[in-house]
């Protein structure tokens, strides 16, 4: 059991006490990776992505995101806090960025560096280096969405070479001021603490489990909904001049935030995990053909949706635009973009490691066995209701005549199929 | 004996619903677990006859056969059949309406798409019948997933 656990770290998981067993996540889950096991919605740990949808619609609060507590500063002598840019837009009323950054700082942190450097670096190596590279697969995917990479894994394998092979702006981040640091305070590598605050469940899985390098820089991850309790009783005193953040790195992570600031105009940006899907479909279908870019993203909105944010995320995308007005262009200089390009080239902001793809959804490893198993379903499902009600566990009459034919969930029973036969067995009166 | 069939309907002029044959021949093999190379000829090979059978005929069928060597998609329709096939096969051409082309379709590419995507096409048709098409894909050793 634990070393299940260990192989199929998620971020996401339940707190059994307050799942009253409805249904609503089984339905919602764009992997089909929640079962009701003695009324309780269990997840299939190999199939999950950590999305959060689950968290996002559970009218209960039983889906959660574990997270690390701010015990964690303890284990470090120098800590950096790294806040996701969607902290900016969390805070209703007239807060600025300094004022939210000193916020953060008086957690406990030595300092804070900011995301929008690792989106800056983002846009002008893919913009000026990969978008053109002819060599590398069209359209270019976004890498910035974790619940998508493992979406395409599991899913849309065929299109992994696609992915843009560059880190995630909190991760070059956390490598950046990882690296000052140490040049800085003369702290080693270990005895200094990279947290990042994040409105992501998925970000979370992938630090503990990297998806295309060895090892994360980030060393705790913080809740956003825990942190934004925290700053509410710090903000408004002794405002320190902490923001160095542009106008587009307010807008990266706001859906087309990613696209835009390429300069290209065969870019297409799509927000919303199950919309995703659909777009993914036409690309590997080759359906959208002349387009350069992609940006999906899984929450609505992009990651100002994310399921651990506070503010409504279309409240939370005017703040940012607001707040984005007043600050400068980003306007890097050749010299800067030539160097970020070297970084790249020299792995320390790339993805080094393939990505590699996860077939979990297939009925069984043997094709032969895979056929009889298909036609099994396809028998069972005559005989199903097809209304898919949820109620034998399985989101679908078609996932509970899968789960039988693999041998799992034994248990399940269809109640409408039982239903039917006795009101047939019943002597009309 | 481990033969598996299914069969779609497929209608004319059902844009709201076209595509979704191919999508659900995908599901399928990913559920097999084919290898996603060979998912991906298929389904593009399936939604180009799919399509045709929705803009150029009066309606027909889908069927997918899958045994352990190979993978074969039929689509059969009503009529009204195509007069010259050699013609037909070439890339580019296309008798689509402009309204059609509008749309996005009507490129002249389907059949071809249908050749490249497969290890043996065969399209009998004539006009007055209807068009059979057979496209078939190898499932050779080894290529059974990862
Ligand atoms: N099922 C069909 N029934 C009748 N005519 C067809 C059918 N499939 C293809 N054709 C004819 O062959 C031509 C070429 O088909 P195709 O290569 O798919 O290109 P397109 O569909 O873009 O026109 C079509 O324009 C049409 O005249
Ligand atoms: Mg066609």
């Amino acid at each position: 059991m634990n070393k299940m656990k260990e192989k199929y770290f998620h971020s996401v998981v339940l707190d059994a006490d307050r799942c009253v067993g409805c249904t609503s996540c089984l339905k919602v889950c764009p992997t089909e990776a929640i079962r009701l096991k003695e009324g309780k919605a269990c997840i299939i740990g190999e199939k999950c992505i950590d999305c959060g949808e689950c968290i996002r619609i559970c009218p209960n609060h039983a889906k959660n995101a574990v997270t690390d507590s701010k015990e964690i500063l303890k284990n470090y002598k120098y800590t950096i806090a790294i806040p996701s840019l969607v902290l900016y837009g969390q805070f209703r009323g007239n807060v600025g960025i300094n004022e939210m950054l000193t916020a953060v700082k008086k957690i406990g942190f030595d300092e804070i560096f900011e995301a929008s450097v690792g989106t800056e670096i983002i846009t002008n190596v893919i913009k000026n280096h990969i978008l053109r590279n002819p060599e590398k697969k069209r359209p270019i995917i976004n890498s910035s969405c974790p619940a998508a990479l493992r979406l395409i894994q599991i899913r849309f394998p065929e299109l992994l070479p696609n992915i843009a092979d560059i880190e995630t702006p909190v991760e070059i981040a956390a490598r950046l001021a990882k690296a000052e640091a140490v040049r800085r305070t003369g702290f080693s590598m270990e005895e200094i603490g990279v947290i990042y605050i994040s409105p992501c469940t998925a970000r979370m899985t992938s630090v503990k489990h990297p998806i295309g390098i060895k090892k994360s820089y980030i060393d705790g991850v913080l809740s956003m909904k825990d942190v934004y309790g925290m700053m509410l009783r710090n903000l408004g005193s002794n405002t320190e001049d902490l923001t160095r953040s542009t106008k587009e790195s307010l807008l990266w992570p706001i859906i087309g935030g990613q696209g835009e600031p390429l300069g290209i105009k065969n870019y297409l940006a799509v927000d919303g995990i199950h919309e995703v899907i659909k777009i993914l479909e036409e690309i590997e279908m080759d359906k959208l053909e002349g387009l350069e870019f992609f940006e999906g993203m899984a929450c609505v909105g992009g990651c100002v949706g994310g399921p651990l944010t506070i503010e409504n995320p279309f409240i939370a995308r005017r703040r940012m635009k607001t707040l984005a007005k007043g600050l400068p262009d980003s306007n890097p200089s050749d010299e800067e973009i030539k160097g970020q390009i070297e970084m790249y080239k020299s792995g320390f902001i790339r993805l080094t490691e393939a990505i590699e793809p996860k077939a979990v959804m297939r009925l069984d490893d043997d094709i032969c066995k895979s056929i009889k198993k298909m036609e099994k379903i396809k028998e069972m499902l005559k005989d199903l209701p097809g209304i898919d009600c949820g109620v034998c566990g399985a989101p679908t009459c078609k996932a509970f005549a899968e789960d039988i034919v693999k041998g799992e969930n034994r248990n399940a029973v269809c109640i409408v199929k039982t239903m039917k036969s006795f009101n047939k067995e019943k002597p009309q009166s | 004996m481990e033969d598996i069939k299914y069969v779609f309907d497929v209608k004319k002029d059902d844009f709201v619903r076209a595509g979704e044959t191919s999508s659900k021949v995908k599901k399928i093999l990913r559920e097999l677990g084919i290898d996603s190379s060979i998912i991906r000829k298929i389904s593009i090979a399936a939604y180009e006859a799919e399509m045709n059978i929705v803009i150029h005929s009066t309606g027909g069928q889908i069927v997918l056969e899958i045994t352990p060597g190979v993978i074969r998609i039929t689509a059969n329709d009503r009529g009204p059949g195509i007069a010259d096939v050699e013609l037909a096969m070439k890339e580019g051409y296309s008798t689509a309406t402009d309204r059609v082309r509008e749309m996005g379709f009507g490129a002249g590419m389907g059949l071809p798409n249908m050749k490249r995507c497969s290890d043996r096409l065969y399209v009998t048709s004539s006009e007055g019948t209807g068009t059979h098409i057979v496209i078939e894909v190898d499932l050779k050793a080894g290529e059974q997933g990862e």
